[in-house]
């Protein structure tokens, strides 16, 4: 029924749809392995995307409109910085009211934009290696022969264990997040660290709307994360705040989501003759209709989520200790 | 010169701050929203004219304000209730979307006199509500899953079973558009004789006052409210969160299911697959707003349904998007946390004082 050029299809889609979340998964992991849940990640890549998409049509430039993304995305995040760090606000609260806002801004101002498209990010390969790599059946093109954003996303996994395990600022960034009192007595600023954190992830979410806008689908039109930021809230627990299982998640997450697409490419449902078939087939129907097959990546999200809480509910779940606590110094 | 900021935590807050609160948030969110009307070429205050001076003075205004105000109660209670007990409900869209779906299906195949047929339509959408929320209730309950996330997830799903009924099993027979038939007329809330409201805020302000009954005056809305202040305090108490939990999710998941059919039953008439109000998500700064009582997220939900109705008088009269209702909401949010610090904490700024004397590092340095 399916030949290697389905599998080539479906392993490219599950490699462009999983782009975003790794970006702006990490992003998440990072703010709450300092003790910040931020749960805004939605509206900060509403607004990287459109600010992106605005600076890639006014200058014609992808590069800036990333970088606008980024800062736009890194200046979001700061409100919640201020209102959760600072002033001790509700992080839920703060992170809901950052969705809420940039939803809003973004439908508001990019009203008149709304299905333009821009030529942002061109598929390419690697140099040198790219042209040999490429020719890898099945996974050759899907994972050689893509933007810079998608190979960024893939390089940052690395980069961001590297960054949090074996450098000082990451694993003071780590303490901060575990015991704000202890870390504070050993003179890492909690405030400082806190705010680079949230920054970070901000940041993060900035260019995972970015990547969204300029590259995966190349225009504007309100909403268009459609839930992917509370899916990368949702992938970090399931990765246990481990960088290199965000990965892991992103990757299943896309591959449900291809599946979809591909969806009417396949056909299970039995013959004429075959037993059952009278009670069967509308049962695959259903299973295999495009909008039941929609609601497959939430489902396997909440299922892993379950999972992995309730696998961990013996052992350590890994979460920071200090998540969604504020700190302040006046305590005595 | 030195500034330095004092932070004295309050030990009550001032009746003037908790009565002004509310207004000056709300009055704070509309001189910000005014920045982003004027970027857009629009006059502010043409535009609030527009939005508040026109809604609440017209006769259609009103109508259409008391309409839409009723899904907005429900939903708002939906919030309401489990945040007594510190629990966010964010998927109570999801909720309405089952409970508009139930409610129309009942309405369309039960052939009832209507003083029958629409309590048997609030009460299938409640119920489904209620059911839709009990996964998510149950793994907070019994997992301490996050019912954030859950929830809104749900509401993804959700959305998408609402899309396959009205295009496929429950579309109506010969119909190009996904869209149910039309309910009949038993199936339709009335309007009040007389003065021409819609009959649904009855049904709300009834909903309403045994919501504000049963958090303040019965035992269990103390043990809520005990959970929700300190919940290892009430378990040490012999107060079970398991129960606590199930009961307010499930609870304001009926809520969000009367939000659903209210608004299909009094407004709308059938069920589109366009359908997607966003009442769900309003529903967390009304709640925010009236947390402090029933009567409040009342007053609350009058409150957006003003802005509502105002915001889609902007959008046919002025062109500008209806989204500036979702910025209003948002800035609505923000002013209140910022608020609430202030109503805990008694910040005093002073100038050049000589700080020589006193220990260094008992005072935050710089935060405010």
């Amino acid at each position: 029924m399916a030949g290697a050029g389905f599998f080539a299809g479906l392993a490219n889609a599950t490699v462009n749809a999983s782009t975003v979340l790794i970006l702006a998964g990490l992003g998440e992991l990072i703010s709450e392995r300092a003790g910040v849940l931020n749960l805004g990640v939605e509206g900060m890549m509403l607004v990287g995307a459109l600010t992106g998409f605005i600076t890639t049509v006014v200058t014609g430039n992808y590069w800036l409109g990333l970088g606008v993304a980024i800062l736009a995305g890194g200046a979001m995040s700061l409100i919640h910085a201020f209102l959760c760090i600072s002033l001790n606000s509700d992080q839920a609260v703060s992170g809901i009211m950052l969705t809420l806002l940039g939803t809003g801004l973004t439908t508001f101002f990019g009203n008149s934009y709304s299905g333009n498209s821009v030529s942002g990010f061109p598929e390419r390969t690697l140099p040198l290696i790219g042209d040999l790599l490429v020719e890898i059946p099945v996974l050759g093109p899907a994972l050689f022969q893509s933007t810079v954003t998608d190979y960024a996303a893939l390089l940052l996994v690395p980069v961001v264990w590297l960054f949090l395990y074996h450098t000082n600022i990451g694993l003071e960034l780590i303490s901060v997040g575990e015991d704000p009192e202890t870390a504070d007595t050993m003179g890492v600023d909690v405030f400082k660290m806190r705010y680079l954190a949230v920054i970070i992830g901000g940041a993060l979410a900035g260019a995972a709307g970015a990547h969204l806008s300029l590259a995966f689908n190349q225009i504007w039109s309100a909403s268009m994360t459609a839930g992917r930021g509370w899916i990368a809230v949702a992938l970090v627990i399931f990765a246990r705040w481990r960088p290199e299982r965000i990965l892991l998640g992103a990757y299943l997450f896309g591959l449900f989501n291809a599946l979809q697409l591909y969806s009417q490419a396949l056909d299970f449902s039995l013959g004429a003759g075959a037993p059952l078939a009278g009670v069967l087939n509308p049962v695959i129907d259903f299973v295999m209709n495009p909008t039941i097959m929609s609601t497959y990546p939430y489902l396997a999200t909440l299922l892993v989520l379950v999972i992995t809480v309730i696998r961990a509910e013996n052992r350590e779940l890994a979460q920071p200790s200090a998540l969604v606590q504020s700190y302040s110094r006046e305590t005595d | 010169m030195q500034v330095d900021v004092d932070l004295e935590a309050r030990t009550d807050v001032p009746r003037w701050m908790a009565y002004g609160t509310p207004v000056f948030t709300v009055l704070a969110a509309l001189s910000v929203s005014a920045v982003a009307l004027a970027a857009l070429d629009v006059d502010p205050i043409a535009a609030y004219e527009i939005m508040f001076v026109q809604t609440l003075t017209t006769e259609f205004g009103l109508t259409e304000t008391v309409a839409k105000g009723v899904p907005l109660i429900f939903a708002g209670l939906a919030v309401y209730l489990p945040l007594k007990a510190q629990l966010w409900n964010i998927g109570a869209e999801g909720q309405l979307f089952i409970g508009a779906v139930a409610g129309t299906w009942i309405g369309l195949n039960v052939s009832l006199p209507i003083l029958a047929l629409l309590p048997l339509m609030f009460l299938g959408a409640g119920l489904a509500g209620a059911l839709w929320v009990a996964i998510p209730a149950w793994l907070r309950a019994k997992w301490g899953i996050n019912e954030i996330i859950t929830t809104l997830l749900f509401t993804f799903v959700a959305a998408d079973l609402k899309n396959y009924v009205v295009r496929g099993p429950m579309q109506a027979p010969g119909a190009n558009f996904p869209q149910t038939a039309q309910l009949p007329a038993a199936g339709q809330l009335p309007v009040i004789p007389g003065i021409g409201f819609p009959s649904g805020i009855v049904i709300a302000v009834v909903f309403v006052a045994l919501t504000y009954l049963l958090v303040n005056h019965t035992r269990l809305g103390y043990e809520i409210t005990f959970i929700g202040a300190n919940d290892r305090a009430a378990e040490q108490a012999g107060m079970s969160k398991y129960r606590i939990y199930l009961f307010v999710l499930m609870v304001g998941g009926a809520f969000a299911g009367f939000a659903g059919i209210s608004e299909i039953s009094g407004v709308q008439t059938r069920l589109r697959a366009f359908f997607a109000p966003g009442y769900g998500f309003t529903a967390i700064p009304i709640a925010l707003l009236g947390r402090n009582g029933a009567f409040r997220v009342l007053l609350a939900a009058l409150f957006f349904s003003v802005i509502f109705v105002g915001g889609s008088s902007l959008q046919t009269l002025l062109s500008v998007p209806a989204a500036i209702v979702d910025i209003i909401q948002a800035l609505i949010i923000l002013f209140l946390i910022t608020a609430e610090f202030f109503k805990r904490y008694r910040v005093s700024l002073s100038l050049g004082r000589d700080l020589s004397d006193e220990p260094r590092g008992t005072r935050p340095e710089g935060e405010v």
